[in-house]
């Protein structure tokens, strides 16, 4: 294989749009309808550098509802990477995506995570008010993202690939 | 009966084989330390890897255990294969690479999901159904609230234009048609040419009132443009006395209007609507009062105006305190002959100028109405603002988002003309980079922007601890629309058609000029 790869772990609340943003990502695809995940589906997409060789990352979606006890399982081992995603309809899928970085980050001390806030286009509806994120933003890196539309998630992608591919 | 320990017959040992590969139909793979296949046995048909190239299959490998030490085995259930297949994978490591042993799942993976995805849509529903039920009651109260300003609204439409197009303008041109006549006639140092004066004065003050019903029908909502202009007290006070005295002494009653602590002061007010204020009071008060008479006090105490109209006639009972600053509300009191509007209009004309009206009244023994009324300066600019306008211009600026090239130009255009440095751009991601780098003092958004919403720019600011003033503009004129703006961070909500005089207001007091 050419270059670096990295795995990466998807972690975050069931709906919130781990795997919508992965195939926004990988395969700039988007579907309405929600599929719940089970197990784990590993994609993988290269990201190009400015100045710096590509780095592929391997994305590891895991199932929003089995996320809390994976971290017991293999699932989460090896991973460089964590994508922590919350819905900003549903606040308390916040909540749920800082107790998983907690938790895993226990496992997986020298992990980079960075935090989605996903669905922006329906920011209307967000319960999560801006002055969290910032706040927030002081201890880990925040995107707004919408996984329909595909704002900013090349650009969440590609500072967490410059964090684990340093 | 005792269980015991160790091996089962043969026959018993291959039976649950059987069934277990039959279940499981088993793949496993042998691959090199470079994940290149040495060897596989097994069903190779149920997993679709007949097909692929070992490339692929080495990629495959190599992404599932990247990371993980391979010097242990690993196991990780419900793995989706990139052919679309569950399994469960297991990796045991050897002296020359590695075996990698696939179980199909495919089956209890299904049955999971369903189990999962019904629940998960029970959550997800529930969830949308507070929030639906929610928004339901706020459009709810929204729209009675909407119905009862529509019914006000019309009501006193209809009657103002039937009242103006005929008691009002058609008298009132006639009336002035006739006094040029007579001022032609009259000789410049006659006596006469007091009374016509008079006349015109009154005629004038006619006509201010009627085009102040004009725009007081026309605008349901929204500020409508004041004008503030010194005003000359004593001036208005005299003109005051000189149109109820003789209507008072034709009634037999006393009047008496009086300017309290006449200082040089000029204090800034829109004198037509003060004007018009106390002359709907005034008239109020003598066509109420049977006996007695009338007393008004105006007093400037520096920053606020006030006025006290006190009438000794037939007071306001109790049940129609309510209703009396309803338009329309012929009726309400005894004797009332006049359309019931003066009372709405003078209310109007109160809260427009953020004053406040208040009264007490006792039935049969009299009614005393107060209003205050803060001076315009601060808002509005005053008459040291013309010498002002050098210094502020061009020290604010802004920068509109809107993808609108007309309404950008618009926006801007009216923006350097109250002395902004503008720039405009088009997009939500040049916006937020824009004003990150280089804060304006006012950042105007568009919330219909194509796709993302507005909305969406003030919150991504805000989520970066933006602190900088921010006004939304949005074609919608809900209480819910208005409500998603400020929870996004803006400091202002406008709507469009865009009312001039309150957009220009907000901009300056947005940079606090
Ligand atoms: N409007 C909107 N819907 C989204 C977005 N991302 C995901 N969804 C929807 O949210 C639901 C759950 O998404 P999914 O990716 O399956 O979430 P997961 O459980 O975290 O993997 C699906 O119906 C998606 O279509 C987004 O950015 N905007
Ligand atoms: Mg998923």
């Amino acid at each position: 294989m050419s270059g670096q790869a990295r795995k990466i772990c998807m972690l975050g609340d069931f709906g919130v749009g781990k795997t919508s943003l992965v195939s926004r990502f990988v395969s700039n695809t988007f579907s309405e309808r929600y599929l719940t995940t089970v197990g784990v589906k590993v994609d993988s997409r290269e990201v190009l550098r400015d100045g710096a060789d590509p780095v592929k990352l391997v994305l590891w979606d895991i199932a929003g509802r089995s996320a809390l006890d994976a971290l017991n399982t293999s699932y989460l081992r090896g991973a460089s990477g964590l994508l922590l995603v919350a819905d900003g309809t549903r606040e308390a899928t916040l909540r749920a995506a800082l107790d998983l970085l907690m938790q895993s980050r226990a496992l997986l001390p020298k992990a980079d995570a960075i935090l989605l806030i996903n669905k922006l286009d329906l920011v209307d509806r967000w319960e999560v008010a801006p002055a969290t994120l910032a706040e927030l933003r002081e201890s880990l890196p925040v995107y707004e993202t919408s996984a329909r539309f595909g704002d900013g998630v090349e650009r969440a992608f590609a500072d967490l690939a410059g964090r684990v591919a340093a | 009966m005792n269980a015991r320990e160790g091996s089962f017959p043969p026959e018993i040992e291959n039976l649950v084989a059987r069934l277990l590969i039959e279940r499981a139909r088993p793949l496993v793979v042998c691959c090199d330390r470079d994940w290149r296949i040495v060897d596989v046995h097994g069903d190779v048909e149920a997993f679709g890897c007949d097909g692929r190239g070992e490339q692929d299959c080495a990629v495959e490998f190599e992404e599932l255990f990247l990371g993980l030490p391979l010097d242990e085995p690993v196991d990780l259930p419900f793995v989706q294969l990139k052919t679309g297949r569950v399994a469960h994978v297991s990796l045991v490591p050897g002296d020359a690479g590695y075996t990698i042993v696939f179980l199909d799942a495919q089956l209890e993976h299904d049955r999971q999901r369903v189990q999962q995805q019904l629940g998960n849509e029970a959550a997800l529903a529930g969830q949308q159904k507070t929030r639906a039920i929610q928004q339901l009651r706020e459009i709810r109260g929204e729209l009675e609230q909407q119905r009862t300003r529509l019914q006000e609204a019309n009501a006193l439409k209809n009657a103002l234009i039937a009242t103006l197009s005929h008691d009002f303008r058609t008298p009132l041109t006639s009336i002035f048609g006739y006094l040029h006549l007579l001022e032609q006639h009259v000789d410049r140092d006659d006596d006469t040419q007091l009374s016509l004066r008079a006349i015109r004065r009154n005629a004038t003050y006619l006509l201010t009132l009627s085009e102040n019903l004009l725009e007081y029908g026309r605008s349901e909502s929204g500020a409508t443009l004041l004008n503030p202009e010194g005003i000359e007290l004593q001036a208005l006070v005299d003109d005051l006395d000189a149109m109820f005295r003789p209507l008072a002494s034709d009634l037999g009653l006393a009047f008496l209007i009086e300017l309290e602590d006449r200082g040089e002061q000029r204090p800034i007010l829109d004198e037509t609507r003060v004007r018009q204020v106390l002359v709907n009071l005034l008239s109020n008060a003598v066509r109420y009062t049977a006996r007695g008479g009338v007393v008004a006090r105006i007093a400037w105490r520096g920053d606020v105006l006030e006025a006290e109209v006190r009438d000794t006639g037939i007071g306001i009972p109790e049940e129609f305190r309510e209703r009396i600053f309803v338009p329309f509300n012929r009726g309400v009191r005894n004797g009332s002959k006049g359309a019931g509007l003066g009372l709405s209009i003078v209310k109007r004309l109160v809260e427009q100028m953020r004053g406040e009206l208040t009264f007490t009244s006792v039935a049969g023994q009299g009614t005393c109405f107060r209003v205050v009324l803060p001076t315009l300066r601060r808002e509005n600019g005053d008459a040291d603002r013309i010498a002002d306008e050098g210094a502020w211009m061009h020290s604010h600026s802004a920068l509109v988002v809107d993808d609108d090239p007309d309404v950008a130009q618009l926006l801007e255009m009216l923006l350097v003309d109250i002395g902004f440095r503008v720039r405009v751009v088009h997009d939500a991601d040049t916006a937020i980079t824009e004003a990150l780098a280089n804060p304006p003092d006012v950042l105007l958004v568009d919330v219909e922007l194509p796709r993302l919403s507005g909305n969406t720019v003030v919150f991504r600011l805000r989520a970066q601890g933006y602190r900088g003033r921010i006004v939304t503009l949005s074609a919608t004129p809900t209480a819910e629309a208005r409500a998603a703006a400020i929870a996004a961070g803006t400091d202002h909500y406008l709507t469009k058609p865009l009312n001039i005089e309150q957009f220009v207001r907000i901009m300056r007091r947005a940079v606090g000029g």
